[in-house]
């Protein structure tokens, strides 16, 4: 994903002379061939500084994107997003990388599980997670045109390609569609747990790459049963919650257990200590089916 | 000058009475710094091609409210709407309450790093606009400030220049019994700025450290007294907060008309 996103900035950086990239220090080996350019600054690892800065040459009439390590996009400079950003209206794109989980060895300081609740607090702010390349190129295409401010969260590079056919990130993308009245929703990197789900139980499954657009949730779902969602976040705060806030309709959530992660380990490792993996999330899924 | 910035203060103090707002010493200490530059600096003639004025401090947002007002780019309405229910202008600036507040601020540190960005746009645009900030001394504390501070020589912003209102007094005293930020001048020297320092109420000063050519970004370190003008609102901390009462306005402003037939 990371790397799309990238070559897609880069290509239009060409014919866009106002496409600005910020980057907090971050990106070796992703802005190497452009970072010699006049459109491409590297400020130094100061990140309320870069969200300030990236919000003057806004200001200025130049689409400024940030791009960083996900903590350090929302969460460190969370105020200077909201003030200088969100507030007065500007039509910048933060670009977070390692989302959730992703860089699970790095310890908490690396990972962003709350990074949805903090960026749902703001009004104009539109999330992206993406859930591979396709995805995430779409999600930056709707972005760069946009009039609002946008933060798009990708998990790194190497991703699967899930999406053959040209698709709405406005909408819920079928991953898997049959007859039955289940479905589970999910956004991000997590997809890669589908095919173990789908090994344990046949189940509706969309993707959600854009988590605030108006899509109408509630005439969506009414013509299901039992609703899930699934995501390498907090479970509490997250999209689930977002869902749950839109819609008159119980919600089964799975996620990340609210809770300081002290257990070392990869990504793989982590979703089976908490229950989020293919294998637990099909077999929850399954016996809440059969009730 | 001196007429101009007894009415910008005699608008300041008129607001904050009818709104009962804190900060008027906060107001009345950079107001000769503002006064100079919108009367004798900025260029303001074609909107499309202004110099930018940003305050930082925007908790003195009545001294830049009653300047514009002063400068016609206000109205009166939109002047005594001030911190008003359903009113016109809020306690700290909305950049989109009116097309010469060029930023939203209020939170401290925030002003010099939206300044960085705009100057660097406006180099790369190979545009000859200015950009202004002006930031409060307390304000130097924030870790935003030095952030910036290190950025801007490095891009060689020389299109940025700074006033740093040095009154000596922020929300609970002396900045030197708190966090001292002395030597700033060296310290800023240190970022490869340059720097002057200057008497913050003297508009011929202000206007020849504006003037001064350097090819670095410009810090005007301006020594300032809270309350200016007002003798008992001057250097005292009570007036950060206190609200401006009738009895305290027209006895001000009946100093203030005074002091303008005093050699």
């Amino acid at each position: 994903m990371r790397n799309s996103v990238a070559d897609k900035i880069k290509k239009i950086a060409k014919i866009d002379e106002t496409l600005f990239v910020i980057a907090g220090d971050a990106g070796l080996g992703v802005w190497d061939d452009f970072k010699n350019s006049k459109q491409f600054i590297n400020p130094g690892v100061n990140e309320q500084l870069d969200i300030g800065f990236g919000a003057g040459m806004s200001l200025m009439g130049h689409k400024v994107i940030y791009y960083n390590i996900a903590p350090f996009v929302i969460m460190r400079p969370y105020e200077f997003v909201r003030n200088d950003i969100c507030y007065q209206e500007l039509p910048m794109i933060l670009i977070g990388t390692g989302s959730g989980i992703t860089y699970a060895p790095a310890g908490v300081t690396h990972y962003v599980v709350e990074d949805i609740t903090l960026a749902s607090t703001m009004p104009n702010l539109d999330i992206f997670s993406p859930a591979d390349p396709v995805e995430a190129v779409e999600c930056f295409n709707y972005a760069y045109k946009s009039k609002r401010p946008s933060y798009i969260r990708i998990a790194k590079n190497g991703e699967d390609v899930i999406h053959t056919e040209k698709i709405d990130i406005t909408k819920p993308i079928f991953i898997n569609k049959n007859d039955s009245k289940n479905i589970l929703i999910l956004h991000g990197s997590i997809v890669d747990e589908v095919s173990k789900i789908l090994g344990i139980v046949d189940i509706n499954i969309v993707s959600v790459p854009m988590l605030t657009s108006d899509f109408n949730w509630e005439e969506f779902l009414s013509g299901y049963d039992k609703v899930f969602t699934l995501e390498e976040h907090f479970i509490n705060g997250g999209f689930g919650t977002m869902l749950r806030d839109k819609i008159d309709k119980k919600i089964h959530k799975f996620g990340l257990k609210n809770e300081y992660i002290h257990k070392i380990g990869d990504r793989d490792y982590l979703r089976e200590y908490y229950e989020i993996d293919g294998k637990s999330v099909g077999n929850k899924v399954k016996d809440i089916i059969n009730g | 000058m001196k007429q101009i910035a007894t009415n910008i203060r005699k608008n300041i103090l008129h607001i904050a009475n009818l709104a009962g707002s804190p900060h008027v010493g906060s107001a009345l200490s950079c107001t000769d710094i503002l006064t100079t530059c919108y009367f004798d600096i900025l260029n303001l003639q074609d909107y499309e091609n202004r110099d930018y004025f940003i305050l930082s401090k925007a908790h003195s947002a009545m001294a830049l409210y009653s300047t514009l007002h002063e400068k016609g780019l206000l109205s009166k309405d939109e002047l005594e709407g001030y911190y008003q229910n359903g009113g016109t202008l809020p306690a700290h600036t909305d950049r989109l309450t009116n097309p010469y507040i060029e930023i939203s601020a209020g939170s401290l540190g925030h002003g010099l790093p939206i300044a960085t960005g705009m100057a660097h746009a406006l180099k790369l645009k190979e545009s000859n606009r200015q950009v202004y900030v002006l930031m409060g001394d307390g304000e130097s504390q924030e870790g935003s400030i030095w952030e910036a501070a290190m950025l801007a020589p490095q891009l060689e912003l020389n299109n940025l220049t700074v006033f740093i209102d040095r009154n000596n007094l922020q929300g609970y005293g002396r900045a030197d019994e708190i966090l001292s930020y002395e030597p700033i001048d060296d310290k800023f020297r240190a970022f490869n700025w340059e720097v002057l320092r200057i008497d913050g109420h003297n508009h011929q000063a202000i206007k020849e450290a504006v003037d001064f050519k350097t090819d670095k970004p410009k810090m005007i370190i301006c020594d300032t007294l809270k309350g200016k003008g007002v003798s008992f609102m001057e250097d005292e901390l009570i007036w950060h907060y206190y609200v401006v009462t009738d009895e305290v306005k027209n006895k001000a402003i009946r100093e203030l008309e005074e002091s303008l037939y005093e050699k």
